[in-house]
């Protein structure tokens, strides 16, 4: 924790904040964007939120309390990020964001960056038809290997929650890849 | 598929591709937006290229188009305050304009009058002073 104090410093002090930033990025870009990506789905509306995601990191480290790790905290900006952009895109279009990722999704083969087999696609329709909370937990244990405590910072919901939400999950998962 | 159990199942990834070199230059991406050191504002140029851009091309385009309309519109009044000058105030008559119309002229009179030979013909013919014109 106080590595971490350190760092947060460095990031505040204008001395040392640009070079503290990068290698901030440099460690998170990558786990960033794939949890983007996996709720966003599009490779360069993936690229967007991150961006996003960075700067408001950036813009709210003074405000940072520490109450949190700074990864949580992260992880949180990024999930509300992704979210909020659905939402938008989706009224943009004059469409509920279900619908717009259903769409999505069912045109995922025609996506230039989605090359994946049948079960993997077939998995990704299994994991939209799940409510919104679910298939994030799922993503998150599931695709991104998060640990239950680390998705209960990130989401504020308890683990004994989480447990029984990707459980749940898992079973409908696996009744649709059983039925298709 | 029968009894597919996600846990017994080899890790099935998400299938999502990255563009190569991608995070190559990610980060230099976003340092370009962020405020510097002296705490200017996040350039909004930088950040929405496409939309400056595309704003900045429809102001002009409007403009050219108001200020192309407004110097036609300008031309057109001249032309008729000349016209108007020309038939109701100078001291010029219509011999004097005759003069000075050439064979290019007569022609584009005749077109924008909708005048014939015929016409011509019969106009002539009202004019007992034929003679004059054939030999002029």
């Amino acid at each position: 924790m106080q590595e971490e104090n350190d760092f947060i410093q460095e990031l505040l002090n204008p001395k040392t904040q640009n070079v503290a930033f990068q290698k901030l990025m440099q460690d998170y870009q990558r786990p960033l964007y794939n949890h983007i990506r996996n709720i966003v789905l599009n490779h360069d509306d993936a690229d967007d939120v991150l961006q996003n995601t960075f700067i408001k990191v950036f813009q709210y480290l003074k405000g940072f309390k520490g109450d949190s790790k700074l990864f949580s905290w992260m992880y949180r900006i990024a999930t509300n990020e992704s979210i909020t952009f659905i939402n938008s895109k989706s009224k943009r279009n004059g469409t509920t964001s279900e619908a717009m990722q259903s769409k999505i999704v069912e045109n995922l083969k025609a996506d230039d960056y989605f090359d994946g087999n049948e079960i993997q696609l077939k998995l990704q329709k299994a994991i939209n038809l799940l409510p919104e909370k679910q298939q994030l937990i799922f993503k998150m244990k599931y695709f991104e290997e998060l640990k239950y405590e680390e998705i209960s910072e990130i989401l504020g919901t308890t683990v004994g929650g989480l447990k029984a939400s990707y459980h749940h999950a898992v079973k409908k998962i696996e009744e649709y890849m059983n039925s298709n | 598929m029968k009894d597919f159990k996600l846990n017994n199942y080899p890790k099935i990834n998400s299938g999502f591709q990255i563009p190569e070199k991608y995070f190559d230059t990610f980060s230099d991406k976003v340092m370009k937006q962020l405020p510097n050191q002296n705490g200017k504002v996040i350039s909004i140029f930088d950040r929405n290229k496409r939309w400056f851009f595309g704003t900045a091309a429809i102001l002009v385009l409007s403009l050219s188009i108001l200020i192309t309309n407004q110097i036609q519109n300008k031309n057109q009044e001249r032309v008729l305050e000349i016209e108007n000058y020309l038939a109701y105030q100078s001291s010029i008559s219509t011999d004097d304009i005759i003069e000075f119309l050439d064979k290019d002229d007569i022609e584009k009179i005749k077109i924008s009058n909708s005048i014939d030979n015929q016409t011509i013909e019969e106009e002539l013919f009202k004019n007992i002073d034929l003679e004059n014109y054939i030999t002029n």
